[in-house]
């Protein structure tokens, strides 16, 4: 396809522009992003087996909630039932409350309380710290790791919707500039022509292939920052019109004792939807006129509205639907146009096999993006060895804040079954090692340089990816009361870091090699300057292979 | 292709491009989503429309925006733009204050 030169300059200066102002925040965004696809089961390998209590019938919920909320002050105002729906092992016990923090929001001191029957049938209830590791990727995949707020927003979250808005530019602007070499070079992954040419193509290649991909999450992160304001703007068009139905609910106050039987909200469930499965009830503020009910559901292979399930909200005590996210009539054409949109940015409706691929086009976003910098890099520098200043901090930055955000993520995983053998805060621990080895990495970064720092942190990442698979091998004989559940979900997680280390490791490998024996006016070039003699030689030597 | 001459060819005024892009684009996209809300299917009050209507605000920006630097110029972006404001709010205005 032939498209004027000017336009395809002026695209291409947009593209490197939009392109590197925000491949670092959005290489981290990507690449927790990917994670979070696996949320639950990391959660799952995270807390000790004794921290969740054994499972129960359904038809013995009703029971455990009025002995509970008999026994124990704090259950009486709200709590959560959690059921195993048929496909996953059950990894919270099944009732749990908070005694401390809970509500809204990313908590890390707060403290649930669990209960559940024994084999002797008495009720049984521990207490401990919420693990919130998996809430803990979450946020750095929604903020980059940026922390604090403005107003009840996050100031990561509103610094990712400007990166978007730019990335969807970025994405415009790549495809333009590519489209009259498009047919030419789309699947051609030149190896032997250098290491440009191979990054080249493997950033063509993942950005075209994933385009749709890629699209739609730009535009979903740019209305998941903004949505506020859009409505705010909204409000103008629509006038005196309400924008939202008020659905005023029962006023009426009831006691925890009057709740109906567990088995009534399953037949509610059913009677609105089929293919569902609950995955949780969960109760507030039940002994005031403002008594919710929220009811998790999950379904094969159903396009959901949150990031793992469905939500209807009814009246605990009247079943009365206030609100749902199914696809029911009464949400008419638009509800689940809508619910689409998430859905396709969460990746939940394929369940196991849809969370694989939408893992892989999260790493290949978070490849797109280094490769993208490590481009820009590629074209920035002079034929020589020393290169101008902006280039060289780039480099370190890109080395430096991607690689380290990824070494911090390892090390928090790798460290946390350790914290939990040391008896300390869990949750404060893994944001001080995450924090503490990423800022760590950016400044041995500056002050090592791009090239070395490349390789020493790619081999620190294969060593905490090594570990962790490792640490769940020795903790069986660590401390007897203190072990981890060992089923297919939890184990996953050890051979993906296993997969990752020799990853890293190969990685750590073929940069090492660049650095002594590659081109000698890379920015990755660090054998010696002043022995001319010898690099030279082996690029001849390797020319004539 | 015939060579341009140096002012047929697109000029940069990145800043003038970006802005008008940026503000025209979301102005524009405000009022053609304003009237998909009251004129488009469903009508004002389908549920859950006013959720699709704000999703559609930001394509329809994002798009603008990115094409605005195939403008010639950055006056010619804020003039395109600004008429294409133009018709855009009168026909939304004159739809609902008429009808």
């Amino acid at each position: 396809m032939k498209i004027r030169s000017d336009i395809l300059r002026t695209y291409q200066s947009i593209h490197t522009w939009t392109g590197i102002t925000t491949g670092l925040l959005l290489f981290i965004a990507f690449f927790a992003g990917a994670l979070t696809m696996f949320k639950s089961p990391i959660t799952q390998w995270a807390v000790p087996e004794n921290h969740v209590l054994p499972a129960i019938s359904v038809g013995q919920y009703d029971e455990l909630v009025q002995q509970a909320t008999a026994q124990y002050e704090t259950a009486s105002n709200g709590f959560t039932l959690h059921f195993a729906p048929h496909q996953s092992p059950m990894h919270h016990s099944p009732m749990t409350w908070y005694e401390q923090g809970g509500g809204r929001g990313l908590s890390i001191d707060s403290h649930l309380r669990q209960a559940s029957f024994n084999k002797e049938g008495e009720l049984v209830s521990v207490a401990n710290q919420q693990n919130v590791l998996g809430d803990l990727i979450d946020q750095l995949h929604r903020t980059a790791g940026i922390p604090g707020k403005a107003g009840h927003e996050d100031i990561g979250v509103l610094v990712l919707g400007v990166a978007s808005a730019l990335y969807f530019i970025a994405l415009v602007s790549g495809v333009i500039f590519l489209l009259p070499t498009l047919v030419k070079s789309f699947f051609s992954l030149r190896q032997k022509k250098g290491a440009n040419r191979f990054w080249l193509d493997t950033h063509n290649l993942i950005g075209i292939t994933s385009l749709p991909f890629h699209l739609l999450i730009a535009w979903t992160v740019v209305v998941f920052a903004f949505h506020d304001m859009l409505y705010g703007g909204l409000s103008l068009i629509y006038g005196d019109e309400p924008m939202f139905e008020r659905n005023g609910g029962s006023k009426q106050v009831y006691s925890v004792a009057e709740l109906p039987p567990v088995e009534r909200y399953f037949e509610a469930v059913g009677d609105m939807v089929e293919g569902y499965d609950i995955v949780s009830l969960t109760f507030a503020d039940l002994a005031t006129p403002r008594a919710r009910l929220s009811i998790e559901v999950a379904g094969d292979g159903k396009l959901q509205r949150a990031a793992e399930t469905d939500i209807i909200a009814m009246h605990p005590f009247t079943l009365d639907v206030t609100y749902s996210t199914l696809s029911i009539p009464e949400n008419g054409a638009f509800g689940p146009l809508v619910k689409s949109f998430f859905a396709l940015h969460f990746g939940n409706f394929a369940n196991d096999t849809g969370r694989w691929i939408y893992f892989l086009l999260g790493m290949m976003g978070a490849i797109l993006f280094y490769t993208g910098n490590l481009l820009w890099l590629e074209k920035r520098r002079q034929k020589q060895a020393k290169q101008s200043r902006s280039v060289t901090i780039m480099a370190k930055l890109t080395i430096g804040v991607c690689l380290g955000s990824v070494l911090g993520v390892a090390t928090s995983i790798l460290a946390s079954k350790w914290l939990y053998l040391a008896g300390v805060d869990i949750n404060l621990g893994y944001i001080a090692i995450y924090y503490g080895i990423f800022v760590t990495s950016v400044a041995l970064t500056f002050w090592r340089g791009a090239a070395k720092s490349a390789v020493f942190l790619q081999a620190f990442i294969g060593l905490a990816c090594a570990g962790i698979p490792l640490t769940t091998l020795i903790s069986q004989w660590i401390h007897e009361n203190i072990q981890w559940q060992l089923v297919s979900n939890t184990l996953m997680v050890d051979v993906v870091a296993l997969v990752f280390a020799w990853i890293f490791f190969h990685a750590a490998k073929k940069t090492h090699r660049r650095a002594y024996y590659g081109e000698r006016n890379s920015i990755w070039y660090i054998g010696h300057s002043d022995n001319t003699q010898q690099p030279q030689r082996t690029e001849l030597v390797k020319k004539s292979t | 292709m015939a060579r341009l001459s140096a002012e047929e060819k697109i000029q940069p005024h990145w800043w003038t491009k970006s802005l008008a892009g940026a503000v025209l684009g979301l102005t524009f996209a405000f009022a053609v989503v304003g009237i998909f809300a009251w004129y488009g299917p469903g009508g004002i009050q389908s549920p859950n429309k006013v959720q699709f209507n704000m999703w559609m605000i930001s394509p329809v920006w994002l798009l603008i925006l990115s094409f605005s630097f195939l403008f010639r110029t950055g006056m010619r972006a804020v003039l395109v733009l600004g008429a294409a404001n133009l018709i855009a709010w009168a026909t939304f205005l004159l739809l609902r204050y008429s009808l």
